[in-house]
């Protein structure tokens, strides 16, 4: 089964989200910070990185470059809710910085799985 | 004995002269002395300069007086020639001076010498001033031909009996040419009628006349006279003839006129100085007020305050004496902003300044005030307060907006996860629709939020103004009832700005039915123009930098409610709404305001009540590009099929102008019409599935049945993806998009599309 880590800043939101992955049988990792989620990333065994962008320690920008250095083959999906530095910009960053998706809060849970169902399936 | 003068003394009597020399230089220091043991030294030393007085000792004399007398006679009459003479008779002493001797000295004495010698100077002067005189013939007749003036002495038949040389050579005549001949031939007739004859009758009747008038004479043209009229008559008998005295007093008159000109330009200055200047006494009773005085004082003329005292016009009590005694304490002091009331009530505000002038004797005199209306600066420091003020709200309202989105995230999903466990026969699936189409409703508000503290990053393209504008004007129309009408005047057509023409849209939308609802169900009108300032025009208007040279200037004006001036200055604030709860989020001018700003550009407010608003948009005009620049669709035609006209309205105007070809079709004949012509055939079809007029079933037998192969671009609302499975089997959908779409999704989407 497919290995996920969740870094996500906002709780509720996490729980959320490990919820529905947990009940479409995805293993889940998470991390509440940049800093964790790069110490909870296993190269050898996830297979892709949800990430938030704005986060206290480091963040998602940082996370998404790290990942992508250690593993590039690695699938990345940013999320972000907008403000301080401006939503578009934050996930266009995300883009060019090697998220293979973005999406902005809030989004639909299923438009989400249904994305990440396409990128685990063989080519 | 100051003036220096020169003395040669011939003599070979050296015990005299040194007694001569050392007498000199103490009692006549000035003197330059030279000495000469001969008279024929002496000649050959006065070829070269001349001495003024000689002293010469006769006894040493080679070829006597006589001689001698006669070679300096020959050149030069100014030298004073004093003999020293041992012995001589009285006889001689007259025959040498009748030759031109000027002394006799005998016995020769050193005081007698220094006696002669001290007389010297003023001899000297009495000598050139007979000289003189002896020059001229007559003294009369010098001063008469030197004089500046015209002189003529004319007689009762009005003929000239004598002139003087400056009146023959302003004539360019001599003398013989004037005498005898009569006014009116040196005149002419017209000038002697109308300013000459009456003065000389006049004056033939004993009185002096003066005056003064313009004539032309032969050599200096056209000047300005005094003319003097003196009656000449013989003892106590009848006036026979007058002296006629005429000077030119052009230069006088010009220079005279340079000061009244001055004079004047100074009036008017002080007249129309925008600054209002005031002089009082210095008990602050008003003497005197210019113009913009009066109007920055609504007041009508200047006797209504003359006489009056400044401080009335104070609104604070008590500071104009405070001011009073500032100023007899350092004569000159800048008040800052003063509040004063005007003539007919109004409460403002003056930057004041003045100072104490003062007499002769340094005695106060007056106060003099200068005023400046600063109610401009005043409307300057509360915009840029208001402005600050936005700016702090939106700092505040962006972050709140991005953990409410993470909260409206949070909330969404379980409400998917709820809709996935509940069975689909569930009543509870209505609630957890109803929970999905309000955080759907949440999203848009903080979407409003982020645009309006410039959170949101606009897809700026060079967007052809005045095709947003007239496109939003057709979009308004066609929804406006009947008693309100739009009548704009575009200006400057074609001018490209650097927007995201959706925003811009959205902008001018806003304002339109912020017009609209300002008029309610009253008749009204909204009347629009667009023109361009240039960067000059713009600052004085903004007061702020300028970042282009022209800029755009769209205002919209609407024959509404109005606004007070309190609510004026709140207008731009979210949630700051005067209309009833429900009738519009109280986002719309923030939005716009938003907006705006991203787009380095400026809205203005001004409003009266019950008369009615406007709103002026100032936007930086793009320079140097062309429509054509942006012209990535190079004329492919795209066949919207619309659902929510607004939606896809906004996005073909952006696609329009990226060089997109936009089809419309809203009904299922014109969709099969498009689709059959084959001169007309689009190269994508821009399907949104909340189209009512064509459903899903519809495209999908469309397409089956005539067979075409045309991309599609799907455009779907969140919960209506599972509906459109079918339409992706056809197997044409290139690309699926979710509401609601950028402007970078959707080129990117037509890009992929196409290719």
């Amino acid at each position: 089964m497919a290995c996920i880590l969740l870094v996500e800043d906002d709780h509720d939101l996490r729980e959320m989200l490990r919820t529905s992955l947990v009940k479409r049988k995805y293993i889940v990792s998470e991390a509440s910070n940049g800093k964790e989620a790069l110490l909870r990333f296993k190269p050898s065994m996830t297979d892709l990185v949800i990430t938030d962008l704005i986060m206290p320690d480091e963040d998602g920008l940082k996370v998404i470059m790290k990942i992508k250095e250690i593993k590039p083959g690695i699938k990345i999906i940013a999320i972000s809710g907008g403000g301080k530095a401006g939503p578009g910009n934050y996930l266009d960053l995300a883009k060019i910085l090697g998220a293979d998706e973005i999406f902005s809060k809030p989004f639909s849970i299923n438009d989400l799985m249904r994305k990440i169902e396409v990128m685990l399936s063989p080519e | 004995m100051d003036i220096p003068w020169s003395l040669a003394i011939i003599t070979a009597d050296s015990s005299l002269l040194n007694k001569l020399k050392s007498l000199i230089r103490k009692s006549l220091p000035s003197v330059t002395i030279t000495y000469f043991d001969s008279e024929n030294a002496f000649f050959t030393a006065n070829q070269e300069e001349k001495s003024d007085v000689v002293l010469s000792d006769q006894r040493h004399l080679l070829s006597g007086w006589k001689p001698f007398l006669e070679e300096i006679n020959d050149h030069d009459n100014d030298t004073f020639i004093v003999f020293l003479v041992d012995e001589c008779s009285g006889g001689k002493i007259v025959e040498m001076m009748k030759e031109g001797a000027y002394d006799i000295l005998t016995p020769v004495t050193l005081n007698r010498i220094l006696t002669v010698l001290q007389r010297i100077p003023g001899e000297k002067e009495e000598r050139d001033r007979l000289r003189f005189l002896a020059n001229e013939k007559t003294f009369g007749d010098h001063i008469a031909n030197n004089s500046r003036s015209m002189l003529s002495i004319i007689n009762k038949e009005y003929v000239y009996e004598k002139v003087n040389a400056t009146f023959c050579t302003a004539h360019t005549i001599n003398t013989e040419g004037i005498v005898g001949k009569s006014l009116y031939e040196i005149w002419g007739r017209e000038t002697f009628e109308s300013k000459i004859k009456q003065n000389i009758d006049l004056c033939f009747q004993g009185n002096i006349v003066r005056y003064e008038a313009n004539f032309n004479t032969p050599l200096f043209g056209n000047r300005f006279f005094e003319v003097v009229f003196r009656p000449i008559r013989k003892g106590d008998g009848p006036v026979t003839h007058l002296l006629a005295e005429t000077f030119d007093i052009t230069e006088l008159k010009h220079s005279q006129k340079i000061v009244n000109d001055m004079e004047e330009e100074f009036k008017r200055l002080e007249t129309n100085l925008p600054i209002g200047f005031l002089r009082c006494d210095t008990n602050g009773i008003i003497i005197h007020a210019n113009r913009a005085f009066l109007k920055i004082m609504e007041c009508e003329e200047e006797a209504l305050i003359a006489g009056l005292g400044i401080q009335e016009f104070y609104v604070e009590k008590g500071l104009f004496e405070i001011h009073r005694s500032q100023l007899l304490f350092s004569a000159v002091k800048t008040f800052g902003r003063v509040a004063l009331y005007t003539c007919i009530g109004n409460e403002i505000a003056c930057r004041v300044s003045a100072f104490i002038v003062s007499d002769e004797s340094g005695n106060p005199s007056f106060i003099d005030f200068a005023f400046e209306d600063s109610s401009r600066e005043l409307m300057l420091e509360n915009r840029l307060l208001q402005a600050q003020k936005l700016e702090t709200i939106g700092a505040l309202a962006g972050g709140l907006a991005h953990d409410f989105n993470n909260v409206m995230a949070t909330i969404f999903g379980y409400s998917e996860l709820l809709m996935e466990e509940l069975p689909p026969s569930s009543p509870l699936l209505e609630s957890v629709t109803r929970i999905q189409s309000a955080v759907e409703k949440a999203k848009s508000i903080t979407d409003q939020i982020l645009t309006f503290s410039r959170q949101v990053d606009q897809e700026k393209i060079p967007v052809s103004i005045d095709t947003i504008l007239n496109e939003t004007i057709g979009f308004v129309r066609s929804g406006l009832k009947e008693n309100i009408t739009i009548d704009s005047e575009i200006l400057n057509p074609g001018l490209l700005i650097n927007a995201d023409p959706t925003q811009l849209f959205r902008v001018f939308l806003n304002l339109f039915s912020n017009a609209v609802q300002a008029i309610g169900d009253n008749t009204g009108a909204i009347s629009v123009k667009l023109f361009v300032v240039n960067a000059s025009i713009a600052r004085y208007d903004l007061n702020k930098d300028i970042v282009a040279d022209e800029y755009i200037v769209v205002s919209i004006e609407d024959t509404g409610e109005g606004m007070e001036e309190s609510v004026m200055e709140r207008i731009f604030e979210p949630y700051y709404t005067t209309r009833e709860t429900g009738k519009g989020t109280g986002l719309g001018l923030s939005v716009v305001h938003g907006i705006i700003a991203e787009l380095d550009g400026a809205i203005l407010v001004t409003s009266n009540k019950n008369v009615g608003s406007k709103f002026t948009v100032y936007l930086p005009v793009l320079s140097g590009m062309d429509l054509n620049t942006g012209n990535i669709g190079k004329g492919r035609k795209l066949l919207f099929i619309t659902g929510n006209r607004y939606e896809s309205k906004i996005l073909s105007l952006a696609l329009e102008n990226s060089g997109y070809k936009i089809i419309y079709v809203s009904d299922l004949n014109g969709f099969i019409k498009t689709l059959s012509n084959n001169d007309d055939h689009p190269d994508l079809v821009i399907y949104m599935e909340d189209s009512e007029e064509i459903s899903h079933a519809d495209l999908i037998n469309i397409y089956s049945a005539i067979k075409i192969e045309i991309p599609i671009i799907l455009i779907s609302d969140r919960n209506q993806l599972q509906a459109a499975e079918k339409i992706i089997n056809l197997g044409y959908v290139k690309q699926r998009l979710t509401k609601p779409v950028s402007l970078k999704e959707i080129h990117n989407a037509i890009q992929l599309s196409l290719t």
